[in-house]
């Protein structure tokens, strides 16, 4: 008894040893073996376990959340940078897509034109005048001089009024003070296209009795020794009876934009006695 | 008896534990064995005739809950109280890495018994190939959790009934 007191420890180790393999004999021959301890444990332990299940996936949920949203941080950073440099590339691809057809079109408008012919670009607009008047980047060093007709594809843009060295002043045929001799294509009614103070451009001095409508087309005549014959002017939007009705006087639609412009036609002017047809612009497609 | 509570409380979080959020983290198909821990404890701390019973009763809980053959785990637990407890007579197991490292072997030594029980009672189909990498990473995740439970243990204030043969 002394020798079971001093090693009870041991004792009731190996009795318990013997009954867990007993149970474990008992449970491995009669399964499937219900115990009933497991029945008590498994009804105590399940609330315990959905709870503890449901914070683990909250808090599981939280940290890869937020893990994901640190990487979709990154990566969206990536590509909105991404996104502004393809955005700048595509603006300045259009840019050049642009140039490029406009100066396509005005190199097809410069070989129909005769005589010397110079490029400019447009620097810049006199403020004080509503865009009747640009600045050009050829001047007195370019041999240019005052009164060259200025053209663009879409047609007369103005003349050259002031020079600097390597600047000039264009007057745009919507200024108050411009005058360009003009016909009517279709019936080749002769007036003057001038400015007005609206900003707009009419043709004036035209008979009474002329054959004019709404929507003829409006061309340099080429008699003011400016202009070539034939370009184009625009398009006769209104009628009316000026000079106690005795003459006509249409108002023009410009054809070329005259505040979109970027690149004009700097034209010498040419004798032409009988051109041979006169000049559209190259995207109207108005035929003669 | 304050202590017997205590480990009960411990065991049954430890469970809870191994039973729902340890199996959630990304361990493979191990589980740190935190009632393992608790038979080392009482084995090196309760020498008494209620520390067996408390390895019993651990690895009865541990059977009761996997839905393992009764026994099984309560056999391995036994075991392992009884060599922690051989073992802590003759060696002194009192820092922090000695004790990671008995729990290390009793993981192993543990697994080894059911992986021979199971052998013995029962036909179970077993990947022997795949066995000790298993075997040896529960045991070093065991050993891993060992640390924190053995420190809330010892800030419970729980007695240490050592007896002396």
């Amino acid at each position: 008894m002394e020798f079971l007191r001093r090693n009870r420890v041991l004792a009731s180790t190996s009795v318990l040893l013997l009954l867990s393999l007993l149970l474990l004999s008992i449970s491995v021959r009669s399964r499937p073996y219900q115990d009933p301890l497991a029945d008590v444990i498994l009804f105590a332990f399940s609330p315990l376990q959905g709870a503890a299940r449901w914070v683990q996936r909250g808090v599981s949920r939280a940290w890869f959340g937020y893990v994901y949203l640190v990487g979709a941080h990154a990566e969206n950073e990536h590509l909105r940078r991404r996104v502004a440099e393809l955005e700048s590339d595509v603006i300045r691809l259009g840019e050049l897509e642009q140039n490029n057809s406009r100066l396509l079109d005005q190199l097809k408008f410069r070989a129909r034109l005769q005589g010397e012919v110079r490029g400019a670009r447009v620097v810049g607009r006199d403020p004080q005048h509503w865009f009747r008047s640009l600045i050009v980047d050829l001047g007195s060093d370019d041999n240019l001089r005052s009164g060259l007709a200025v053209l663009a594809p879409g047609g007369v843009v103005g003349r050259v009024t002031e020079l600097g060295r390597t600047a000039s002043r264009v007057m745009l045929l919507t200024d108050n003070d411009s005058g360009i001799a003009a016909i009517v294509q279709r019936s080749r009614a002769a007036g003057i296209v001038q400015g007005t103070r609206e900003g707009g451009c009419q043709m004036n001095y035209l008979r009474r009795d002329v054959d004019v409508k709404v929507g003829d087309i409006v061309v340099t005549s080429g008699l003011d020794g400016i202009f070539p014959k034939g370009v184009l002017i625009g398009e006769v939007v209104d009628i009316t009876l000026e000079h106690r009705d005795l003459l006509l006087s249409a108002r023009i639609e410009p054809s070329v934009r005259l505040a979109e412009l970027e690149e004009v036609l700097i034209v010498e002017p040419t004798v032409v006695h009988d051109p041979p047809a006169p000049l559209a612009p190259l995207d109207e497609g108005v035929e003669p | 008896m304050r202590w017997v509570l205590i480990v009960v409380l411990i065991a049954c979080v430890g469970l809870l534990l191994q039973s729902t959020v340890l199996h959630g983290l990304v361990f493979g198909r191990v589980v740190p064995d935190v009632l393992l821990v608790l038979c080392v404890y009482l084995g090196l701390h309760q020498h008494t005739v209620t520390g067996s019973f408390g390895a019993f009763a651990l690895g009865y809980l541990e059977d009761a809950a996997s839905g393992s053959p009764a026994g099984l785990n309560a056999c391995g637990m036994l075991v392992v109280f009884v060599i922690v407890y051989l073992t802590c007579r003759r060696l002194w197991v009192d820092n922090v890495v000695s004790k990671v490292v008995l729990v290390f072997l009793a993981s192993v030594i543990k697994a080894t018994v059911v992986v021979a029980l199971l052998a013995l009672f029962a036909t179970v189909r077993t990947e022997w190939s795949s066995l000790p990498g298993i075997l040896l990473s529960q045991a070093a995740l065991t050993a891993v959790v060992a640390p924190p439970v053995f420190w809330v243990l010892a800030t419970t204030g729980i007695p240490s009934h050592r007896e002396r043969e």
